[in-house]
């Protein structure tokens, strides 16, 4: 089993952790223990030693938000502290792996947060002489405003440390999306300020001599360190940190758990996480935003029927161009040639039009003919485009046509094929977004084939807003907005947002969708789907298929 | 949002040519259109912006010319199953390119246009007389069934926008199948023009100040040509 991590890049699954997904986060953090700094050149073996950094996908997270746009849960945080080689990994992966079916959980590990060394501090910890076992080796504030902003459903781009460099590196880790985070490492419960963002303290109690048999069996036979220099680091720095600083923390933890034979300990744990995601999930499903849930036409709560102005949207001219252009793509004798010709003429059109919400600023030129021209020129720092995969990608061409050389991120959304619930399962997002204080002045073409329910809509919009995008610096670009659908909740959750469309249709209605394969429905069995009239059809679908 | 759209520079086309003629058609002079302009009036704008904006420009200016052909009612029947009452595209259309700088508007055409046959003509000032000489043309055999969009990015004088409009009606082409596209057009060229062929439709991204004692459209945007091609 071989999957892409969200970074792009392949990987391997161990084959004692059956997630569907897997994700280390750079082979560095991944090969290190509390305290043990390793020598500089020393090789790292990424199949001996657990990861500590993951993030773990399973099916795809269900929304976060209620009908009015607004986040209406946090994160769960589980805090793991114990005593160095008293086997907190362990218990956070068998956390996981019990939880089953949860849809994004984090591992967040306390190694990320090692201070930043000066000259001095890095002569001595490449000599085995710094002490990493002292609350002060932590960078405390930045991890608690790292896991304050997971915990709130932001971004995060975590510091990296590089245990060979002993030091940290300059690159950060991107995260974004959990549901459950588990901050784990020896100090992680002793600052009050990240004890504060924990929903769940977890201390692993583990005697002295245990820990210290683990340590010199691991060091020695998978960092081929001596014995002698084990004990001598142990006695220095390691036992006293412990009686100091970590053994205190467990009178802050909700749950002691042993060292070893804890199956009984992590089972109880489990239960009580379930129960309270479950009571979670059952507090907000019926605020969650499902915009065709409140259409009416399934509710008979009768909505008016707003006209384009009052939806704020921006249409495309009705030209003569325009009205052929979608005579074609609405018809289903369209070859698929032409299909792909004319979505792409349309899409240039749009995204042209949709240039008219970026901002211009004076701007004077000299010609060749040596005179001088008051003009306009873009006042934007960052535009980047993202992609509501599949039938979002159909703009794409256009897009590029229209806007020279900005980049182009993705999300995959996907609806539950029971519930009906989106659920988002990738997100792939340009550094000017991935960065909280460049999203707060990025503009973003989001692009979408059509907005029916809104569903993806919604929740797409909702990422960009939880990374910092202003409301309206986000310009949704689609062929096709349906009246009676979800846009009348879009629009009154997200009010700036710009919507840019070719045209609009007047009915939504449930239809049936024959042959319909995908990882929900392997077998292509039909299912019901609410379709747009007159609408293009499953637009993806004629565009790629 | 817009707010400097309406703060309109000294390059507005009312500016320069009020009221419009009749066979005279711009762009909408958004403010997105002007940061093109500026863009490509910009003598240190490097060949290969040069290229991209002007392409933009040049697409948005085909669409323009394009809905001025006729259409008819068609209806057709969505995947779904629904009626839509829609319109299909009439006439063929065939593109003409004034040598050379106008053959730089073939790929924007094309874009727009898939494989649509495209004529040539190239007019040169003949040095005796001071007046625009044909020296080659190239055109679809039929083309006198067909809409001609004519090609040419600068509209000056009006001298060989004239001289090819000549050539297409000699070929049975009717004048009022004749759109004529440019990205910059002159005051004096506008109304030479529309004097001489009043039927011609003119599609114009922009109607600049005049023109300078060299001929040349001033702000304009110095020689397409040369700027496309780096000659």
């Amino acid at each position: 089993m071989r999957r892409e991590t969200t970074q792009g890049t392949p990987f391997l699954l161990p084959q004692n952790v059956n997630f569907t997904r897997f994700i280390p986060t750079s082979p560095d953090l991944s090969t290190t223990t509390y305290g043990v700094p390793r020598a500089a050149g020393q090789t790292s073996n990424l199949f001996l030693q657990p990861q500590k950094n993951t993030v773990l996908h399973s099916h795809g997270r269900p929304p976060w938000y209620g009908e009015d746009g607004v986040r209406i849960c946090d994160a769960f945080v589980i805090g793991v502290a114990g005593g160095s080689a008293s086997g907190k990994t362990h218990v956070a992966r068998q956390i996981v792996k019990s939880l089953g079916s949860i849809p994004t959980v984090i591992i967040l590990s306390q190694d990320s947060f090692y201070k930043f060394h000066t000259p001095e501090e890095l002569a001595l910890a490449h000599a085995n002489k710094l002490d990493f076992d002292h609350p002060d080796a932590i960078d405390m504030p930045m991890f608690a405003a790292c896991l304050a902003d997971l915990k709130a459903c932001k971004q995060s781009n975590i510091p990296v440390y590089s245990f060979s460099e002993h030091q940290r590196l300059n690159e950060t880790k991107y995260l974004y999306g959990a549901t459950v985070i588990i901050a784990e490492g020896i100090m992680s419960l002793h600052d009050p300020e990240l004890r504060a963002l924990y929903d769940l303290k977890v201390f692993v109690q583990c005697d002295s001599d245990l820990m210290l048999a683990r340590r010199i069996r691991r060091d020695v036979e998978e960092r081929g360190r001596t014995v002698s220099g084990i004990l001598d680091q142990y006695l220095r720095f390691v036992k006293p940190s412990y009686d100091n600083f970590v053994q205190p923390t467990s009178s802050h933890a909700d749950i002691i758990v042993p060292g070893h034979n804890n199956a009984v300990a992590i089972e109880l744990i489990c239960t009580h996480i379930r129960r309270q995601l479950q009571e979670r999930s059952n507090r907000f499903r019926q605020k969650m935003a499902i915009p065709h849930l409140y259409l009416s036409n399934q509710f008979g709560s009768p909505r008016p029927d707003y006209t384009p102005e009052e939806l704020n949207l921006t249409v495309l001219p009705q030209t003569l161009q325009v009205q052929g252009i979608f005579t074609i793509l609405r018809s289903k004798g369209t070859l698929r040639q032409d299909f792909v010709f004319f979505v792409d003429r349309l899409a240039t059109l749009l995204v042209e039009h949709s240039l008219q919400h970026l901002p211009y600023a004076p701007h004077k030129v000299v010609t060749p003919v040596g005179v001088d021209v008051k003009g306009l020129k873009l006042d934007a720092k960052y535009v980047c485009g993202v992609a509501i995969l599949r039938s979002g990608g159909a703009l794409e061409r256009g897009f590029r046509r229209a806007i020279n050389d900005v980049p182009v991120g993705s999300l995959l959304i996907q609806s539950d094929s029971q519930t009906a619930e989106p659920l988002c399962l990738h997100v792939q997002l340009p550094k000017c977004i991935r960065f909280r204080h460049m999203a707060e002045k990025a503009y973003v073409f989001l692009m979408d084939a059509q907005i029916g329910t809104g569903a993806t809509a919604f929740m797409s919009i909702r990422i960009l807003l939880d990374h910092g995008v202003r409301q309206d610096h986000i310009i949704f670009v689609t062929f096709l907005v349906a009246r009676g659908g979800g846009i009348t909740v879009l629009r009154h959750a997200f009010p700036d947002v710009r919507i840019v469309c070719g045209a609009v249709d007047d009915v939504m209605k449930e239809g049936w969708m024959e042959n319909y394969i995908s990882d929900f429905n392997p077998e292509g069995v039909g299912r019901k789907v609410w379709v747009m009239e007159p609408g293009m059809g499953q637009i993806g679908d004629r565009y790629y298929l | 949002m817009n707010c400097t759209t309406t703060a309109s520079t000294t390059t507005s086309n009312s500016a320069h040519l009020n009221p419009l003629l009749p066979s005279v058609f711009t762009l909408p002079q958004t403010a997105q259109l002007e940061a093109l302009y500026t863009i490509i009036r910009d003598k240190e704008t490097s060949r290969g912006d040069f290229l991209f904006y002007s392409d933009r420009i040049i697409r948005l200016l085909v669409e323009e010319g394009l809905n001025h052909l006729p259409v008819v009612k068609r209806t057709v029947e969505t995947p779904t199953g629904a009626i839509y009452d829609g319109v299909g595209f009439k006439g063929k259309i065939c593109g003409v390119s004034i040598l050379r700088a106008g053959e730089a508007m073939e790929a924007g055409l094309r874009e727009v246009c898939r494989s649509v046959r495209i004529g040539k003509i190239l007019i040169q000032r003949d040095e005796e007389t001071a007046m625009p000489k044909l020296f080659y043309s190239k055109f679809p055999q039929d083309i006198a069934d067909r809409y001609v969009l004519l090609l040419d990015p600068m509209l000056a004088t009006g001298g060989s926008a004239m001289k090819a409009v000549e050539v297409l009606i000699e070929h049975g082409v009717p004048e009022e199948r004749i759109i004529f596209i440019n990205l910059i057009a002159s005051p004096e060229g506008l109304k030479n023009f529309y004097g001489k062929y009043p039927q011609v439709k003119v599609i114009t991204g922009w109607i600049d100040q005049g023109l300078n004692n060299k001929a040349f459209i001033i702000p304009g945007l110095g020689d397409f040509g040369e700027r496309r091609y780096c000659t």
